[in-house]
């Protein structure tokens, strides 16, 4: 041993020396402001009519826990596989990335996880003890879908009623193959099937069973009938052969595989049904035009699937309707005039003119009628109110007759799309089970956004999304192959990490480094991290440095009263 | 990689319980650098504000030895601990001066001079926040041009530029030299490993912010001192056997004016001062591009 100057006299060193450290200085005295952690809403997770907690799952992808990744997104939705498909992906336009490079790749990733369990059933905590209850739901749509998974989840007896012979709604007779491969969907539906919910097909309500005998044998009932109605042009000579709903064309197809198509078809419409029309029928091998009433800008299909369509050979007039179609029995021409804009009308898209004296024909041996579809409630008796042709509902998707319930596309409120139909289905689900338990139902008020402000751009650095994968289109004819590959387990992984995961902890460590008092220390009690505000001085470095705003700051005063 | 991303060694050896203000530069400094040197550490602290931060007797903060000195004796005071440990037969403790600014760049020079020329085996850290702080935010010679202090008032203040103790420190020839800032701990704390493993002389400035004595708000510690890299008011590089020049990371281009405005200390520029600025900014950058083109070419040879 050293001879040091460690000899004590009466208890002290000899020299001046430290003999303690400066823990009994409890400088948490000097701190007038609080830091603490606290995760806030990511601003997709607000875009998401369903809610699915996005940066949650995007940390089990870092992670490579993929199984984890989509018990995450089960919570909120039962169909990833289908919505990372054909989800027109609001989340992506309320993304905080996108005001620094481009927003996250969120629905490329929901398909990514989707596609990583392809092989997985659900875990054993989703099997709940049965409960008494019996629900009814009409319609196996994505908002039925939705309603019955969330409902069995809960312990609850759930029959859907189908009228076809196929269960999915516009999942299976609507949407084109090459967009949504029906294996995905049956993996979907068959999952949903395991927690006990009873899909009866063939079975329309009104038809083979009756309205009244429903609503006797079920403590509650859904409506979720979807728009399966095609409106049609009201023009002369619609009754000719050869002029059917484009809907009807899809359905025939994509359930029965009938392909009956003619050389020259015409889809008159602008929006995702025209589209899905015209590209099965030029797969088919037709030529095929869509005629639109207004312009490019106002075309309701999503953009790049106009793009698609015309890369595949879809011709498009813009600003042309028609008068009138021409022929013996069967169809040959269609007189169409041409249109100019106007004015702009009620939802601000402006309106389409006629110009006097510009009609003129084209050729058509075929022709989808594409404008839009509305909702079939014959079957409903009149004491449920409607409006606009829709079932009227409440905030909590209740119709004026209590107990019975409506979403998705049938009932007003968000429709048009698979995930806003999956969340008033969820949302049913859950004020259907409130209402039979008589408890009161409080929706979670996703509050506390992180704006793209509270972002600390220190941290990001400029990288552009991935580009997802396509399959070889160039023989188109016959191909109903998926045309979309999504992303690579690599990709993915970095785009989960080019998230911001605005608001959410993603345990960087970045406050723990930063601290100049040492007051943060990883946590032994659950939660990632320790403050000791015994020492913490208030400065508020870790609060600003946060790169995602998962922590807050507060006078201390708040905390000395409460 | 589109994230920033920290690999710091876990050990703690400096403590909660110190009295540095909230948001001091130099207390992150000192816990860096601890980390990086570990328990076989002594240090040598001179009159200055980690005098007063350590604690007081007889108490430390720090754990490990800690011999405080006068102020200007650092480099001198290590020597000779270095030389003690060393005559016992230690060769292995690293011993580190740390002082501040005024103890290094103006009262401290002569040995550390003295200490540079010898080449003695020390590691010298200057913790710079560019004034006197801890005696009430005197002017000291790495006040830069421009900027406020209780004897450099706004009326007059500083009229003459930073001192540039970096070059001072190369013209001894010393094996290492380099530049080091609280924003960039990863980066400090690999200089410190380096200087750790290296024999003879070591000099590192960190570059410290003081809320009080910048005037700016404490939570900004961290954002002010990436700032002051990123617009290369103070560069991050260091320099090995007085030639050979390294830049340690990607220096974006940020206006001076943007790590100006958030601090009181320079509230008073108008906006020709701070076009000066600028300009000397760029200038004192191009000149620190040439050193290191030509250091490579020394290198090459
Ligand atoms: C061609 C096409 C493509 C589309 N593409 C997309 C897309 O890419 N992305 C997107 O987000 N949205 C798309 N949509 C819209 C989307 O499909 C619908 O908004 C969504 O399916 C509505 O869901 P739902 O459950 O309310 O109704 P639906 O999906 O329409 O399902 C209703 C179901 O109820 C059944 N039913 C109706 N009446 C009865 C009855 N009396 N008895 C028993 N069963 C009955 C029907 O047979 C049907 O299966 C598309 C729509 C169409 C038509
Ligand atoms: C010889 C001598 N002169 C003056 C002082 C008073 N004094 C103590 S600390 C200090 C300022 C130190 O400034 P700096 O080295 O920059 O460290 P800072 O306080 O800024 O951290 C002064 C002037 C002293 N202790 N000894
Ligand atoms: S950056 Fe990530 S967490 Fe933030 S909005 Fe986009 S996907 Fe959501
Ligand atoms: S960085 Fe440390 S001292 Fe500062 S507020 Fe946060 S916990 Fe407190
Ligand atoms: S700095 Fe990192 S670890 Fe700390 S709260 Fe924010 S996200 Fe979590
Ligand atoms: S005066 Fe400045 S350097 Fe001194 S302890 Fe306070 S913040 Fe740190
Ligand atoms: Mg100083």
């Amino acid at each position: 041993m050293k001879k040091n100057a460690l000899d004590f006299k009466e208890g002290m060193p000899v020299s001046a020396m430290s003999i303690t450290d400066m823990s009994k200085n409890k400088t948490g005295s000097w701190r007038y402001m609080r830091p603490y952690y606290q995760n806030k809403t990511a601003p997709c997770i607000k875009g998401c009519p369903t809610g699915e907690k996005i940066p949650d799952y995007f940390d089990k992808v870092k992670a490579g826990k993929f199984e984890e990744a989509w018990h995450i997104i089960l919570e909120d939705n039962p169909l990833p596989g289908v919505c990372g498909r054909v989800c027109y992906h609001p989340c992506e336009g309320a993304c905080n990335r996108k005001d620094l490079d481009s927003p996250i790749a969120i629905n490329n990733m929901e398909r990514f996880v989707a596609d990583q369990n392809m092989a997985n059933g659900y875990p054993k905590h989703f099997h709940v003890e049965k409960t008494e209850m019996k629900i009814a739901i009409i319609g196996s749509g994505p908002a039925g879908l939705s309603a019955a998974y969330q409902l069995a989840r809960k312990g609850h007896a759930v029959t859907i009623y189908e009228s076809l012979a196929q269960p999915g709604g516009m999942l299976q007779m609507g949407i084109p193959k090459y967009r949504l491969p029906r294996e995905v969907l049956k993996k979907e539906i068959k999952d949903i099937q395991t927690l006990g919910v009873k899909i009866k097909t063939k079975c329309t309500v009104g038809k083979d069973i009756s309205w009244q005998n429903l609503q006797m044998s079920y403590d509650a009932v859904l409506i979720a009938t979807g728009a399966i109605k095609s409106r049609p042009l009201n023009i002369p000579g619609e009754e000719k052969k050869g002029i059917a709903p484009g809907l009807q064309f899809l359905r025939e197809f994509n359930l029965d595989d009938k392909k009956e198509i003619k050389r020259k078809v015409v889809v008159v419409g602008g929006g995702n049904t025209a589209i899905d029309c015209a590209r099965s029928a030029v797969r088919l091998g037709a030529d095929v035009t869509i005629v639109y009433r207004r312009s490019h800008k106002e075309m309701p299909a999503v953009p790049e699937e106009i793009e698609e369509a015309e890369a595949e050979g879809v011709k498009i007039n813009y600003l042309t309707n028609p008068v009138e179609f021409i022929g013996d029995s069967r169809v040959r021409k269609i007189r169409l005039i041409r249109m100019e804009l106007g004015e702009p009308d009620d939802d601000g898209r402006r309106r389409s003119v006629e110009v006097q004296g510009s009609e003129f024909e084209i050729e058509a041996d075929q022709v989808m009628l594409a404008i839009g579809e509305i909702p079939a409630l014959d079957f409903l008796p009149d004491s449920i109110n409607a409006q606009w042709g829709r079932v009227d509902v409440d905030s909590f998707q209740m119709t004026n007759n209590r107990g019975v319930f409506a979403c998705g596309d049938s009932a007003n409120g968000p429709i048009g799309t698979v995930v806003d139909a999956i969340a008033t289905g969820k949302n049913s689900a859950f004020t259907i089970d409130a209402f039979l338990n008589d408890k009161s139902y409080h929706f979670i008020n996703n509050n506390n956004v992180v704006g793209f402000d509270k972002i600390n751009l220190d941290y990001f650095h400029k990288e552009e999304r991935p580009a997802e994968a396509r399959s070889d289109q160039t023989k188109l004819t016959n191909n109903f192959s998926e045309v979309n590959l999504g992303l690579d387990k690599d990709q993915a992984k970095n785009e989960a990490e080019r998230c911001f995961s605005c608001g959410y902890c993603t345990t960087c460590d970045t406050c723990l480094v930063f601290c100049p008092d040492v007051a943060i220390t990883h946590s032994d009690n659950g939660a990632p991290y320790t403050i000791n505000y015994d020492y913490c001085k208030g400065c508020g470095i870790c609060v600003y440095e946060c790169p995602r705003d998962a922590m807050a700051f507060e006078e201390e005063i708040k905390w000395k009263t409460e | 990689m589109s994230q920033m991303k920290f690999e710091i060694p876990k050990i703690e050896l400096m403590k909660s319980g110190h009295v540095a203000c909230p948001g001091c530069g130099a207390s992150m400094a000192m816990r860096y650098a601890l980390k990086a040197l570990g328990q076989n550490t002594m240090i040598v602290i001179p009159a200055c504000c980690w005098a007063i931060i350590d604690g007081p007797s007889p108490c430390s903060v720090n754990g490990v030895p800690v011999f405080h000195t006068a102020f200007e004796t650092a480099a001198i005071t290590a020597t000779g601990i270095k030389a003690g440990l060393s005559r016992q037969g230690d060769n292995d403790t690293t011993v580190m001066a740390w002082a501040g600014d005024g103890g290094t760049f103006d009262i401290g020079l002569q040995a550390l001079s003295g200490a540079a020329e010898r080449n003695e085996d020390i590691i010298y850290v200057c913790y710079d926040n560019e004034a006197y702080m801890n005696t009430g935010i005197q002017r000291s010679s790495a006040t830069p041009w421009g900027a406020w202090t209780t004897t450099t008032p706004t009326k007059t203040p500083k009229s003459r530029p930073k001192k540039n103790i970096i070059d001072i420190l190369l013209a001894h020839h010393i094996p290492y030299v380099a530049t080091a800032s609280v924003a960039y701990p990863d980066d400090f704390i690999r200089k410190m490993k380096k200087a750790k493993s290296i024999r003879g002389m070591k000099f590192i400035q960190i570059l410290s912010p003081c809320p009080p004595g910048w005037k700016s708000a404490p939570e900004q510690s961290v954002h002010i001192s990436r700032l002051a890299v990123n617009s290369k008011v103070f560069p991050l590089y260091e320099v090995e056997d007085g030639y050979r020049y390294k830049i340690s990371l990607n220096h974006k281009n940020i206006p001076v004016e943007e790590y100006l405005k958030h601090q009181g200390r320079f509230k008073h520029l108008s906006k020709e001062q701070i076009k000066q600025i600028q300009v000397d900014t760029d200038t004192k950058w191009e000149v620190l591009m040439k050193k290191v083109e030509m250091g490579e070419l020394f290198s090459e040879n």
